[in-house]
């Protein structure tokens, strides 16, 4: 039993349950007022809301606090109660796990402070940010669990409570999307939950272990059906991933949703999607069970598909937040194929990439909420020329483009290369040398569709819109500047990080 | 003998003689009559499983001290003690949650006549759980289909009397099947209590005798109750019935009565027939397929449905589906996954139509979908009581339905050729079922309510209701307790299934 | 198909066809009158076969007239028992259906289910 552990979940659920029962009860006031008053006037709520941030951001810094600690000091696992017979629900931090909640606090971190000043213009910000901190510790849960029935848990929690954050606004096409983005995630979640029955049969036990449990004597005879399962659960879990076929909610969910949803959705509420294939595939099934059928190559094939389709639909859209939800799409799949490899240096790839994606996809997305806050914009051609108004955001920009394009010295840029190496050192006839070439023209084209904005924002063509220099407010600021950075030190000092994760590699394949 | 072994008959007397005594009282003394009585018949049923548990076996009581095969029994386990513990406690809260209903939709004059009908329900209920002789059980299952019917028609307008009367041509259909293959098997054996029948069956089946009969007898026997209790495609007077009658009746009706049946089907197959014969005949096939049909199709007509209270009711076909699924597997685990969901499905689906109603009255009485727009903020138990319920159905963790889903799940496991069919049967059903319900939550919290309604011209009054909102919260606890502790419940059912032999 | 068989439970066989014919009856009918005309066949049906099976040839109803004599001279007495509690249970079940046809005859002047049911949905209550 590791109190520890617990709390570093629980605090930040019961927080945000502590505000959404605050948010309840004054929607109910509301009603009743409406209901009193035939005057339908919102009550304005910007008193008070300083009481809230402080609220917000000392329970955010606490329990990021408390979750990194947790993480990093020592081996930890919590056996919480038992569900049904043999399988409790059960926590416990392993190399991997450490690595995604790390990655989950800084971003939260980011996208929480900014947050604070973007969600006025979008209002109900207690709702808001009692989802936020609820959704932080269900994915703590999600890093932190220890077997797949606790994962699947916590999975489906994940999706129940990031639901509200795309629903936010309330209009119609909200709510849609809000309903598509469940109903992927349901079916992609159920597939899941199919295929951990089949697991259930024929795995040792259903707690992570590197390599596999898959006991090779039960196993035996049912291969056929057990690639299946396992097929079935790759894209079950890829639909969060945003893996062709189940990719349709992400360009449906990130424009409707406020652009720091969108960051935390692109940046990390996709990467669960990751962490549950790589859980499957490399702790539960074991690589080698999938190495050289049909499983691994039809994945491939997928992932391979993905990333050329996003990068295409990226380059056709012109609403900026739609555009960046398809390079997620296509993004999201390098990681997979990575994966999909099942070989040392391409699962260094991936996860380098999946570190990367995850800050440079939230900078991104919260770039995209500052024009979208102070001017309005949501086109890509609107952004002409703004370069001269905020030229630190516009910088940013540049840097996080140029990093998930991936040129150096920035993070995407090691990634990549790994990726490519891990590719052509695979072996596998077509694949070894088509993943590198798909992921170069991927690359041309995520130029193509992300660089002549930072183009035209400096060096607009004809004559200048009136300008005045106006930067942002330091709270949207300093989050994107910080996330920058933290791109430009992933291909600066990559050393220590591909030391971290090629260990893990190592474990996971001898 | 113990004092305490006497309880299971007291229980059932009890309640018998409650109902003629609530017609010479009036409304009100009625309902404190009946409430006392499920009160005490639950704490009864209650020293009952912990007497069972005690003493690790189960006890037979004669019915006025006649041996064996002439005697008439009472035959009490561990799961027969729960049961009627559970569906004590489930028909309080429904009766609860129901009072401001039943005291305006119900004439001034006619409302102790409902109680008459309750306490009659609660009888046949407690004789079919408890019962060892079979035509015992096909005497209180008519009786508990008469009072079923009453629930129904007591609010009276065309809509619930027509219901009544599909209700009655549909139950009774499905009892003249049961009492015909009662009489078959009663021809082939000779006897009438059912672990006599079961010596003789298992001797038929062993020598190979009378195969045809005795399959036809258990095939009738099952498409009896199958009727009895919605089966797909026996499920037209459903919607009518728990849409139009009155809250309680509705509650009691979808949670209770069609389990009292399926229960009886359970006992029909563990202690009359023995499961091994179960499983080698083609009956429980014939199940599996009408139960996935089910699940499929109650959930797409729900999909399609505009009325909230008749959406729930078509999710119930699809519930009841998922329990004949459960037996169709044939395997012991796929049995006890199926007496867990009748457990879940009785604590959420009354949980459901308790906080519909809530719903209902926050947004002017209407049912329609369309008028219930933010009412999650009007009525906020309510509120809260409906997005419980529908994630217990839909099936997510922490809630009892996510907990059936796995334990149907594990059963489909340790079936060669039906798992396939079974997983994705779940699959699909829960995506249907994720559909309607989140659909449903999601426009109970909408933001930017209230003001279309008074646009309408209606008149929202939020009556505080004490007597729903207690009921309401136990049965979000009850939900919690089945959904987070569950293995304490399904060892429970094992050592009762045990106890069956 | 041993016809044979058949011939010697003629008895059987026509009670048999009788709750053919009765629940068919109750299932096809539109009229409510013709339905529950249909279960009472279905019954008295069930209610044949039983006494049927508890009927053995040449023995007495087992009823003590003239001193006790052994057990061989009468019939089984359960099966008429049955019949007897079985018919209580049909009158009941079908006084309640003609109440019920009675009220909505009062109401729509028909008593054909399905004609009320489209009436129903026509009033839209």
């Amino acid at each position: 039993m590791d109190g520890m552990l617990l709390v570093s979940i629980a605090l930040p659920i019961l927080a945000g349950v502590i505000l959404l029962i605050a948010s309840f009860s004054e929607h109910l006031r509301q009603a009743e007022t409406l209901g009193k008053k035939k005057t339908g006037v919102r009550k304005e709520q910007s008193e008070g809301m300083k009481g809230l941030h402080i609220y917000v951001g000392l329970v955010l810094v606490a329990s990021v606090a408390l979750t990194l600690t947790t993480a990093w000091t020592g081996e930890r696992s919590l056996t919480l109660f038992t569900l049904l017979d043999e399988i409790p629900v059960f926590f416990q931090i392993d190399d991997i796990g450490r690595l995604f909640a790390t990655i989950v606090s800084i971003v939260w971190l980011a996208a929480g402070f900014y947050a604070f000043v973007y969600m006025k213009h979008e209002g109900n910000e207690k709702r808001y940010f009692g989802f936020y901190l609820l959704l932080y510790g269900v994915l703590t849960g999600l890093d932190f669990s220890g077997n797949l029935i606790t994962m699947y848990l916590f999975y489906e929690l994940m999706t129940l409570t990031s639901m509200p954050l795309v629903l936010h606004n309330g209009t119609r096409e909200a709510t849609m999307a809000a309903l598509k983005y469940l109903f992927y995630s349901m079916c992609g979640a159920y597939a899941g939950l199919f295929g951990i029955f089949f697991l259930y049969r024929y795995c040792d036990s259903l707690i992570f272990t590197a390599g596999g449990t898959l006991n090779a004597v039960t196993a035996s005879g049912h291969g056929g059906l057990l690639l299946t399962a396992v097929f079935v659960m790759i894209v079950g879990f890829g639909a969060k991933a945003g893996m062709f076929p189940l990719h349709a909610w992400l360009p449906a969910a990130h424009p409707v949703a406020p652009s720091p949803a969108s960051a935390v959705l692109s940046g990390i509420i996709v990467k669960s999607g990751v962490l549950a294939v790589v859980r499957v595939i490399y702790y539960i099934v074991g690589p080698e069970f999938i190495r050289g059928t049909w499983v691994q190559y039809t994945w491939m094939a997928l992932t391979l598909l993905t990333v050329f389709m996003g990068s295409m639909l990226a380059f056709r859209e012109k609403i900026f937040k739609k555009r960046l939800a398809y390079s997620t799409v296509s993004q999201i799949s390098y990681i997979l194929f990575g994966l999909s490899l099942l070989n040392e240096t391409a699962f260094t790839g991936a996860m380098l990439h999946t570190v990367t994606h995850a800050f440079v996809k939230c900078g991104l997305f919260l770039t995209a909420g500052v024009f979208l806050s102070y001017f309005g914009y949501t086109k890509v051609d609107q952004l002409d020329g703004l370069g001269k108004k905020m030229p630190v955001t516009m910088w940013c920009y540049t840097i996080f483009s140029l990093a998930l394009v991936g040129i150096p010295p920035t993070g995407g840029f090691i990634s990549k290369w790994y990726l490519a190496e891990g590719s052509l050192e695979s072996g596998i006839g077509v694949f070894s040398w088509l993943g590198p070439v798909v992921l170069l023209v991927s690359a041309l084209l995520t130029a193509g569709y992300l660089l002549p904005i930072t183009m035209k924002g400096f060096f607009p063509g004809g004559e200048n819109k009136a300008v005045s220099k106006k930067e942002p407010s330091l709270f949207m600021l300093v989050p994107l500047i910080v996330l920058a950075a933290l791109a430009v030190l992933l291909g600066m000092i990559p050393n220590p990080m591909i030391q971290y994760v090629s260990d893990i590699a190592l474990t996971l394949l001898q | 003998m113990d004092f305490i072994q006497n309880f299971p008959f007291m229980s059932i007397i009890l309640s018998l003689f409650s109902g003629p005594l609530s017609s010479i009282l009036n409304g009100k003394w009625a309902k404190r009559v009946n409430m006392a009585v499920i009160t005490v018949i639950g704490l009864m049923s209650g020293s009952v499983l912990a007497y069972v548990l005690g003493t690790g076996q189960g006890f037979v009581y004669r019915m006025g001290h006649f041996s064996a095969p002439w005697g008439n029994e009472i035959r009490v386990g561990v799961l027969e003690a729960f049961m009627a513990l559970f569906f004590c406690v489930i028909m309080l809260l429904c009766m609860l949650g129901g009072v401001a209903e039943r005291e305006k939709e119900i004439e001034v004059s006619k409302q102790n006549l409902y109680y008459i009908m309750v306490n009659l329900l609660l009888c046949s209920l407690l004789a079919l759980i408890y019962t060892n002789d079979l035509f015992t059980a096909y005497v209180f299952v008519e009786i508990n289909t008469i009072s079923a019917c009453g629930l129904i028609m007591i609010k009276q307008n065309g809509r619930t009397i027509e219901a009544a009367t599909r209700y009655m041509i549909m139950s009774l259909l499905g009892s003249g099947l049961l009492l015909l293959g009662i009489c078959f098997l009663y021809d082939l054996t000779g006897h009438l209590l059912m672990s006599n029948i079961k010596e003789q069956v298992q001797m038929l089946a062993a020598t190979g005798q009378y195969h045809i009969p005795l399959v036809v007898s258990l095939g009738l026997m099952s498409v009896g109750l199958a009727i009895k209790s919605a089966l797909y495609p026996f499920h037209a007077w459903l919607p009518d019935a728990y849409g139009y009658s009155t809250l309680s009746s509705a509650a009691i009706l979808s949670s209770l009565v069609s389990k009292g049946y399926i229960f009886l089907l359970v006992k029909i197959f563990y202690r009359v027939i023995g499961f091994n014969v179960i499983c080698e005949s083609k009956v429980i096939h014939v199940l599996f397929v009408f139960g996935i049909l089910g699940m499929i199709m109650g959930s797409v007509s729900a999909i399609q449905e505009r009325d909230i209270r008749r959406m729930i009711a078509y999710s119930s076909v699809a519930q009841i589906g998922y329990i004949y699924m459960g037996f169709g597997l044939g395997t012991e685990i796929g049995v006890v996954a199926s007496i867990y969901h009748i457990l879940s499905h009785a604590a959420t689906k009354s949980l459901l139509f308790v906080a519909a109603s809530g719903i209902t009255d926050a947004s002017g009485g209407s049912r329609q979908f369309r008028d219930l727009t933010g009412a999650g903020f009007r009525n906020k138990l309510a509120g809260i009581a409906f997005t419980v319920g529908s994630l217990s159905m839909v099936g997510m963790p922490m809630f009892s339905g996510f907990i059936s889903k796995l334990l149907f799940g594990q059963a489909a496991m340790g079936h060669t050729h039906k798992m396939l069919p079974t997983l994705i049967a779940l699959a699909v059903s829960t995506v249907l079922n994720a559909i309607y319900f989140m659909k449903t939550v999601i426009r109970l919290y909408a933001p930017g309510s209230g003001e279309e309604a008074m646009v309408e011209g209606r008149v929202i009054h939020i009556k505080e209701q004490p007597a729903k909102s207690v009921a309401l919260v136990f049965f979000i606890l009850l939900n919690l307790i089945l959904g987070l502790n569950s293995e304490p419940v399904i060892r429970l059912i094992e050592s009762g299934l045990q106890m069956f032999d | 198909m041993n016809f044979a068989n058949l011939l010697n439970n003629y008895a059987e066989a026509v009670a048999m066809i009788l709750f053919g014919i009765g629940f068919s009856n109750l299932l096809l009918q539109k009229n409510l009158m013709k339905k529950i005309i249909g279960l009472n066949i279905m019954d008295t049906a069930t209610y044949l076969f039983l006494a049927l099976k508890g009927y053995i040839e040449g023995r007495k109803a087992p009823v003590v007239v003239d001193g006790i004599q052994s057990v061989e001279a009468y019939v089984n007495p359960i099966p008429s028992g049955l019949v007897l509690t079985g018919i209580v249970v049909s009158v009941s079940v079908t006084a309640l259906m003609l109440s019920l046809t009675i009220r909505l005859y009062r109401r729509y002047h028909t008593l054909d289910l399905d004609e009320i049911s489209t009436r129903l949905k026509k009033e839209g209550k």
